[in-house]
């Protein structure tokens, strides 16, 4: 019985603590990038819809490189820890059928590395690696090309 | 079927038989009283109310909402404070801040959302810009033109929408 509600009381902590880290990726992604991206990551205008399709760039190096590496990732004001956790945050939230089981989430290690050089060029560099996922046939058809 | 009326005879006899109605009684009370001191189970509290106590007026500059808006009221200009005049267009992409509310003392997230599709309102200015950036952090400066993704980029007024409250470390 001790086990027990010890057991218990260890498994309320960690999701406790889970949602908390949750929680506070949430608000940095409604304060740092919510506003192009929208609340559900649809996006507007030229800002590229995510919802949906954000998980695809986990299917190649480059892409993965490509979310830390874009200017409102790189150059946030995060530290790389949270920047690490919003990015984590994103892929699990928005990433619908788009998700990819082999996801291994960001650290801040690879996040600092990664964000030390920005893209200069965004709209070619997203193009050339979607082109590069559909060509190996990894897009399903109708997937954001922009 | 006779199975089951022959159990449940037994039982209920046994029952009649080893318990009274008091002891049934203070089993039950024992039950509620015992069950109530039993604290809450925790759950998640970390998100809170995302709709929170408002107080002041939507009309006026000093209204906590606004600690860093940039423009035209859209409360005086036929909108709210949450919605936009009739005849324009909210604009999707939007500059965020975040404003502590007197009524609980908590901070919000708040989104400025403007209104487009006219010439400016010209009622209320507000110009408070709290937290306001230089134009080279473009997504925290309230000086660029925020009608983006609209049909017309012509401004009108600025909302100011809660969207959340910010997470406090």
């Amino acid at each position: 019985m001790r086990w027990l509600i010890l057991g218990i009381g260890l498994l309320t902590c960690s999701v406790n603590a889970a949602e908390y880290l949750a929680a506070r990726a949430h608000s940095n992604y409604q304060i740092y990038c919510q506003g192009c991206h929208g609340p559900d990551g649809s996006g507007a205008g030229d800002v590229p819809r995510m919802l949906g399709h954000v998980g695809s760039f986990q299917l190649s190096a480059a892409g993965r490189e490509y979310v830390v590496r874009v200017p409102g990732s790189a150059t946030s004001a995060l530290s790389n820890e949270r920047l690490a956790e919003v990015l984590n945050w994103i892929v699990y939230e928005f990433s619908g059928d788009s998700f990819v089981a082999a996801f291994e989430p960001y650290t801040a290690e690879e996040v600092g590395r990664l964000r030390a050089s920005p893209l200069n060029e965004t709209v070619n560099t997203r193009a050339a690696i979607l082109a590069e996922l559909a060509a190996r046939e990894e897009l399903d058809q109708g997937d954001d090309q922009r | 079927m006779k199975f089951i009326d022959k159990l449940f005879e037994r039982e209920a006899r046994k029952l009649a038989q080893t318990s009274g109605r008091r002891s049934l009684l203070k089993g039950m009370g024992g039950l509620l009283v015992g069950g109530a001191s039993i604290p809450l189970l925790p759950v998640a509290r970390a998100a809170g109310p995302s709709q929170p106590v408002d107080e002041g007026d939507p009309s006026s500059c000093d209204y906590w909402r606004y600690c860093a808006i940039d423009g035209f009221l859209c409360s005086c200009c036929g909108g709210s404070a949450n919605t936009c005049p009739p005849g324009t267009e909210m604009s999707p992409v939007t500059w965020i801040g975040t404003c502590k509310n007197p009524a609980d003392g908590r901070a919000y997230v708040i989104s400025y959302n403007d209104c487009c599709g006219k010439s400016s309102c010209g009622a209320c200015l507000c110009q408070r810009d709290e937290g306001d950036r230089p134009a080279y952090r473009p997504d925290k400066t309230n000086d660029i033109n925020w009608c983006l993704g609209t049909t017309s980029a012509a401004y009108h007024c600025s909302t100011a929408i809660v969207v959340g409250v910010a997470f406090e470390e």
